[in-house]
């Protein structure tokens, strides 16, 4: 299950953050999101390290724990799309696709005129097209 | 095979090193003994690796073990393939001979027999006992030697070197060192062909039913510990990486149910890095190892090769790989552990590793990359432990004192509860404890942060831990949970069962079974099948784990809340400190919060404040404002406690500031009350703050304010204000920087009285001094909260203000204020352009014109020059100003229509010089008109007709009025100017003499040229004559009446004829005879004041019937008599007639003529001496002879005389010719006759001619 997506801006600010959790605690979340942050900027000031995936946005799994696993994505213009899931074994193609279609989503979010780049993303819209994406992904991943 | 296990584990822990076999043939050991064993361990040894590539082994430890020794001997063959890495890598064989035939017969018989089995690799070592002076015994050695090398070296391999013990030869121990290496070499390819193959034979079986996995391992690990005995740690480390590999492979392969392991007691310790902890004997499953066990034992195997390749980074990541992938095989086999074991597992596994790690870990040992990414795996190790260690505390009841942080949250709250097959049940006698429990529980009182900020916990279990271990206890099914809960006072709390592990769900089901252990307290070991309490599962589970953890010290650190505290800070400590030197800073300064939060609860307010600000600074930074909000209130109030004023007031600005909906409004409420608290209160230290995100400004929406130089104005700047209730502000002042220029700081605008903010915004005026000419743009806001300076410097874009609005300054600034350069803003001028009347009272228009500038309350000073005066009783007037006027009205036009009160003309008056405009004309241009008088005491002159017309002086006429305009809306504004009226008088006389009749009588005419714009009409004239002259007839010198009224319309001219006559008057001594005559006229004028001249202002303006008031104009003529009475007449004698040329000489020549005799001296002389006097420009002449002198002329009429005077032109063209005067003589009495010429031709030089040429 995906327990929360977001989106961190260029200057690491965050720009849109959703739980899908019913408990309420989203600080949490944004606590596991900030700090994967760390390992993006690892990955992309070390690139010799992951060296054959700097090229592609999918950064891939950031964060293995025992009880969740954190998923990046960094667009061209340094957003960086993070992924929380208490799912263990998943696939990674599977994620990728799911962040092209988040990637798209982003992209006609910030495309409408009434967004200010840099700031965050409160389309409605937008966040009923996430939860579009977000809901079948677990079923997937679950069968 | 098992059964080798225990002789295996044995041979490998009393083998460590190399064994190369002595053969001593003769006896020689004990001689040479020491100086071979001086040369272990072998420096520079170089083996071939499995790869068979050479390797540079730095040091290789060995032993020389005489082949008689007893370990060497009895072993059995089957042993001796299986342990072949501990059977000797050389063979040397020492001998010594001194004789050929002795070497013959018994020593080569002999030495054939030791080397002929061709599994060892052998050589010889000759040792020549021979002197060094015996030269036979040398010899013979020789010889003896030189044989032996016959007999036993090939081509191939020399197998033979001679060592001299009484004079040792220094090659000799290269030469055996070199020969022993080969030998070892040799060895240890042909051991690791054999292990292979047999490794490979085994490999292909593994699948099959026959396979054990022990024989793999005995021959994997002895290849491995071949290789780490030859200190290729590469090597040996691959072999076990296979090793392990191939253990998980054939470990878990279906069909097989093992035993696990990790039931005995101190299995709870983890030995990943003691691989003797346990020997491989015991751990023996079926035909494999057990996995608990086995793995721990790889692990700790890889480990000790990796730290003897210095390479304890490494140890550290695979570690914590091991660990994460251990602890899942734990989790797979929690039901058949003891409780908590996982978790214990881990912390053991994470300590040591940590442990060992650190201490085999040097700076600078590797490249900072590898060393960052060292210190993030230890990091990870810490947390790792940490967060287990939390777990375990939370289930013995420390949970409170568990921060309930984000960090604590993420990682307990997704972490599962430890699922044992049965959770462990209350021990019998544990009712003290339990009581303890509940009191500790009873005891515990949330925390209250700071502002009575009111927040939800954040939870630290994944379930209700009441309910997962009810659950898991073998009497109580998943399906009566109910009964858990049945007897509550209020059971209608249904989302409490639906709630997943809120805390204060916890919070009132620890109330809930307080209630009830009160009321039946007897009954705790009762049934079992009774749901436990709370503090009973904690009691419970302190007992479980008691006898789960074997480790002394983590126990303690486990059995009281205090030690449970350290050990937790410790690891909180540990894993910052970890991070900070990583990459993962951030993961770092999260931490330090959490060391925060622990010193903040023990009121340690100075170290948790400085970690705390370091968290604020990490999340404010990135603007991650929900994680700010739950640090931000205990920075507070560390600084709070600590007085820290500024940081104080700084962070509840900062907490006011964060987004709207991350705090109550009673929370925001609270936070400005301590701000305004503090503003009040008495600071020592009064603190500048930067409000900037939470007052912003901008100026108003639409054109900026613009002014003209010099002028105040007021300003409108548009406030919002991020405080939640009404603010009130003691001063505010607006930055205001000039756009235009760079050196010019901001300029401060200060708002005079105090100011309450509301929430939202709000508009504030402010006054503006005049300002330099110039654009400017919003500064920053400065101003004070009681004692509070506060700055902002954001502007907001305009609409609401935006919370999250932190890119706002990146928006451009509009200029707010633009102030004009100086330009004219009124003019003033003469309304007339044409002369006005002299010495009379005239209205004089000043016209002033505002040029897109109001006038409002402009006062005007009036200074008027010499020879002007104010006709002080007259009101002044004002009028609007009719453009075009002067073009459209005439003179001849209607009087009255110009009366000097007109509909639209107001009165004012003038009070010490000034006058004050009305405000009707402030945007209108007006005429201003003053009744002014300009005085001349000259009479006006008449003039000879025919002369040039000569105009009386304008400067006679002109008079200057000193205007200053004060205007402006201060007052601030002035417009000076001097303004010309010019005056005149209203006619100009000429004369002239019309005819002389016969009679003598003179007709004199006298022509009246008007002066004005305006029409003049004569009533009367009259002359007054001068002495000598007199009127003819008998009347008084006027004309005849009936041409009156005379109408002289402007510019045009009239004349007027008086006859006259010469008469002779008597001579009056004594009295001044009346040198001139006057003209006498009365006239009327009627003019516009709009054009120039016109009737003078009246001294009462009561009717129209002064206005026809005669004035009266005198004018003075000179009447000169005819007195042509010459008595000399002198005559200019032609010049030569071939012209004048420069340079030559030429004779002027006069005649002076005695016209009359002279009367006085007619008797006395015939003589008469005449002064002559040449006049002459000396530029042009110069004169040879005198110019002035005497000259004899006879007294009698008639008589004539020549004045010659030679004069030299100097200059070519036309000049004036030297005149000849006669001083003495008045010049009405001299005639000249023939006149002179006026200019005379003087050529210029003859060419060849020089001033030097004489006269001719």
């Amino acid at each position: 299950m995906i327990v929360c997506l977001a989106v961190v801006g260029h200057e690491n600010n965050p720009l849109y953050i959703q739980s899908f959790t019913e408990s309420d605690d989203a600080l949490k979340l944004h606590h596991i999101v900030h700090c994967s942050l760390d390992v993006i900027d690892e990955r992309v000031n070390n690139p010799k390290k992951s060296s054959p995936a700097i090229n592609e946005a999918f950064l891939g799994l950031l964060y293995p724990t025992e009880n969740y696993k954190v998923y990046g994505y960094l667009t061209n213009t340094k957003v960086k799309f993070i992924l929380v899931t208490t799912d263990l074994d998943i696939r990674d193609a599977d994620v990728r696709n799911f962040f092209r279609k988040f990637h798209a989503a982003y992209v006609d979010a910030v495309s409408n005129p009434f967004h200010i780049p840099g700031k965050k993303i409160t389309s409605r819209t937008f966040g009923e097209r996430v939860s579009s994406i977000v809901k079948p992904f677990g079923l997937n991943s679950a069968s | 095979m098992a059964t080798f296990l225990p002789q295996f584990q044995s041979i490998k822990s009393s083998f460590a090193h190399i064994v190369l076999s002595v053969e001593d043939v003769s006896d020689l050991w004990p001689t040479i003994k020491k100086g071979f064993e001086e040369r272990l361990p072998f420096k520079r040894a170089s083996l071939n690796n499995k790869t068979r590539n050479p390797v540079l082994v730095d040091e290789l430890p060995a032993e020389f073990i005489l082949t008689t020794d007893a370990r060497l001997r009895s072993r059995f063959p089957q042993e001796q393939s299986l342990f072949w890495f501990r059977e000797p890598y050389a063979t040397i064989v020492l001998v010594t001979c001194e004789d050929l035939d002795e070497f013959k017969n018994i020593l080569k018989p002999r030495v054939k027999l030791i080397v002929q089995n061709d599994e060892r690799e052998w050589f010889i070592v000759y040792v020549s006992k021979a002197p060094a002076h015996n030269d036979q015994a040398t010899k013979m050695a020789k010889k003896v030697h030189a044989k032996l090398e016959v007999d036993f070296s090939s081509k191939k391999r020399e197998r033979c070197c001679k060592l001299d013990i009484h004079g040792p030869d220094p090659s000799f121990w290269d030469d055996l060192e070199a020969k022993i290496m080969e030998c070892i070499r040799n060895t240890l390819d042909r051991r690791i062909q054999f292990y292979e193959e047999e490794i490979r034979k085994l490999s292909e079986q593994r699948f099959m039913p026959v396979w054990n996995f022990f024989n793999f391992f005995i021959l994997k690990e002895s290849l491995a510990f071949m290789f780490e005995v030859a200190h290729l740690h590469e090597d040996a480390l691959r072999e076990y990486d296979e090793l392990e590999l191939c253990y998980l492979e054939t470990v878990n392969m279906a069909g097989k149910q093992r035993d696990f392991g990790g039931v005995e007691k101190g299995d709870d310790q983890a030995t990943l890095l003691d691989s003797g902890k346990k020997a491989l004997a015991q751990i023996v499953q079926d035909d494999s190892f057990r996995e608990f066990e086995f793995r721990q034992y790889l692990f700790a195997c890889q480990a000790k090769l990796l730290f003897k390749l210095k390479r304890p980074f490494e140890v550290a990541s695979r570690g914590y790989s091991f660990i994460i992938s251990f602890s899942g095989a734990l989790a797979l086999h929690e039901s058949m552990l003891p409780f908590c074991m996982r978790e214990v597992w881990v912390i053991t596994a994470c300590l040591a590793l940590i442990g060992a790690t650190t201490s085999n870990y040097k700076d600078g040992l590797a490249t900072p990359d590898v060393e960052k990414e060292f210190y993030r795996v230890q990091g990870e190790l810490h947390t790792l432990c940490h967060t287990k260690f939390m777990r375990l505390g939370h289930l013995v009841g420390y949970g409170s004192d568990i921060e309930r942080s984000p960090v604590n949250s993420a990682s307990l709250s997704m972490l599962p509860w430890p699922k044992p097959a049965v959770w462990p049940p209350l021990p019998p006698d544990a009712s003290s404890e339990v009581l303890a429990k509940e009191k500790m529980i009873l005891q515990e009182s949330p925390r209250l942060k700071h502002f009575g900020i009111q927040r939800k916990p954040l939870p630290l279990e994944p379930s209700v831990l009441l309910r997962e271990a009810n659950r898991r206890r073998a009497s109580l099914s998943a399906g009566n949970m109910s009964d858990l809960f049945d007897g509550r006072p209020s059971s209608g709390d249904g989302p409490l069962l639906d709630s997943s592990g809120t805390p204060s769900a916890v919070q009132k089901m620890s109330s809930v079974s307080m209630s009830r252990t009160l009321s039946s307290p007897g009954n705790f070991d009762g049934s079992i099948d009774r749901p436990m309490k709370l503090a009973e599962i904690f009691v419970a589970s302190e007992h479980a784990l008691r006898n789960t953890i074997s480790d002394a010290e983590l126990w303690k650190c486990l059995s009281s809340v205090e030690e449970f505290e350290k050990k937790y800070l410790d690891l909180c400590k540990g894993a910052a400190d970890s991070y900070h030197r990583s990459w993962w800073k951030r993961h770092g300064v999260v931490l330090d919060g959490e060391i925060a939060a622990v010193h903040h609860k023990h009121e340690n307010y100075d170290l948790a404040a400085n970690l705390y600000e370091k968290v604020c600074a990490l999340y404010a930074g990135e603007g991650w404002e929900n994680l700010l909000a739950e640090v931000l209130p205990n920075l507070a109030e560390c600084q709070k406690i600590l007085n820290d004023q500024a940081g104080y007031l700084s962070s509840c600005v900062k907490l006011l500031s964060l987004d709207q909906g991350l705090f109550l409004p009673k929370e925001r409420q609270a936070f400005q009350s301590e701000v305004v608290r503090l503003a009040h209160s008495e600071m020592e230290h009064p603190v500048p703050l930067d409000v900037s995100s939470l007052i912003t400004f901008s100026s108003n929406q639409g054109p900026p304010l613009e002014l003209c130089d010099g002028d105040p104005g007021t300003l409108t700047v548009a406030l919002w204000s991020g405080f939640p209730d009404d603010i009130t502000l003691e001063s505010l002042s607006v930055m205001l920087t000039a756009t235009n220029s760079t050196d010019e700081g901001a300029k401060a605008i200060k708002s005079s009285e105090a100011i309450v903010l509301r929430p939202g915004r709000n508009n504030i005026t402010v006054s503006l001094p005049p300002q330099k000419p110039g654009s400017y743009v919003l500064g920053a806001l400065t101003g004070q909260i009681g004692q509070l300076r506060f700055r902002s410097h954001s502007f907001s874009k305009g609409g609401p203000a935006d919370t999250d609005d932190f890119m706002s300054f990146e928006k451009p600034t509009r200029p707010v204020l633009k102030v004009a350069r100086p330009r004219s803003l009124v003019d003033l001028a003469a309304a007339v352009s044409s002369a006005l009347l002299m010495n009379e009272t005239q209205w004089v228009g000043i016209i002033v014109k505002p040029i897109n500038y109001s006038l409002n309350g402009a006062v005007l000073h009036i200074d008027t020059g010499p020879g002007l005066s104010i006709a002080e009783k007259h009101e002044i007037e004002i009028e609007k100003h009719e453009f075009g006027a002067n073009n459209t009205d005439h003179s001849d036009s209607p009087p009255d229509k110009h009366s000097p009160v007109s509909a639209d003309v107001k009165q004012l008056s003038l009070e010490d010089g000034k006058i004050n405009l009305p405000d009707w004309t402030s945007n209108i241009t007006s005429v201003l008109w003053i009744p002014l008088k300009a005085i001349s005491h000259r009479l006006a002159e008449g003039t000879p007709a025919g002369t040039v017309p000569q105009r009386q002086s304008i400067v006679d006429g002109l008079r200057t009025i000193a205007l200053r305009l004060d205007f402006g809306v201060s007052h601030n504004q002035t417009f000076e100017k001097t303004v010309a009226v010019h005056f005149t008088d209203p006619f100009h006389v000429t004369t002239r003499v019309a005819d002389k009749c016969s009679d003598g009588t003179l007709l004199l005419q006298v022509i009246l040229q008007s002066q004005v714009k305006a029409s003049l009409t004569v009533s009367d004239a009259w002359l007054d004559l001068q002495d000598g002259f007199a009127h003819t007839g008998k009347g008084d010198g006027r004309p005849v009446s009936k041409f009156f009224p005379l109408i002289v319309s402007s510019k045009s001219r009239a004349g007027i004829l008086f006859s006259i006559c010469v008469v002779d008057t008597p001579a009056k001594d004594g009295e001044e005879s009346d040198p001139t005559s006057v003209l006498n006229i009365r006239y009327t004028i009627s003019g516009n004041r709009n054009l120039g001249a016109h009737s003078p202002v009246t001294n009462e303006l009561t009717g129209p019937e002064n206005e026809t008031d005669p004035l009266t104009f005198r004018s003075a003529l000179v009447l000169q008599r005819p007195v042509l009475d010459p008595c000399f007449a002198v005559g200019f004698l032609p010049l030569p007639s071939n012209g004048l040329r420069v340079g030559q000489l030429v004779t002027m020549n006069w005649r002076v003529e005695r016209l009359k005799d002279s009367g006085k001296d007619v008797d006395s002389d015939d003589l008469d001496e005449v002064l002559y006097e040449v006049n002459v420009n000396s530029e042009n002449w110069m004169v040879a002879g005198r110019k002035r002198g005497y000259t004899s002329l006879s007294t009698k009429q008639g008589s004539r005389i020549v004045i010659s005077i030679l004069c030299l032109p100097l200059v070519a063209g036309y000049v004036r010719p030297p005149q000849l005067g006669l001083p003495d003589v008045d010049k009405v009495n001299i005639s000249c006759n023939p006149p002179g010429p006026h200019l005379v031709c003087v050529l210029p030089p003859a060419f060849s001619s020089s001033y030097c040429v004489p006269a001719a």
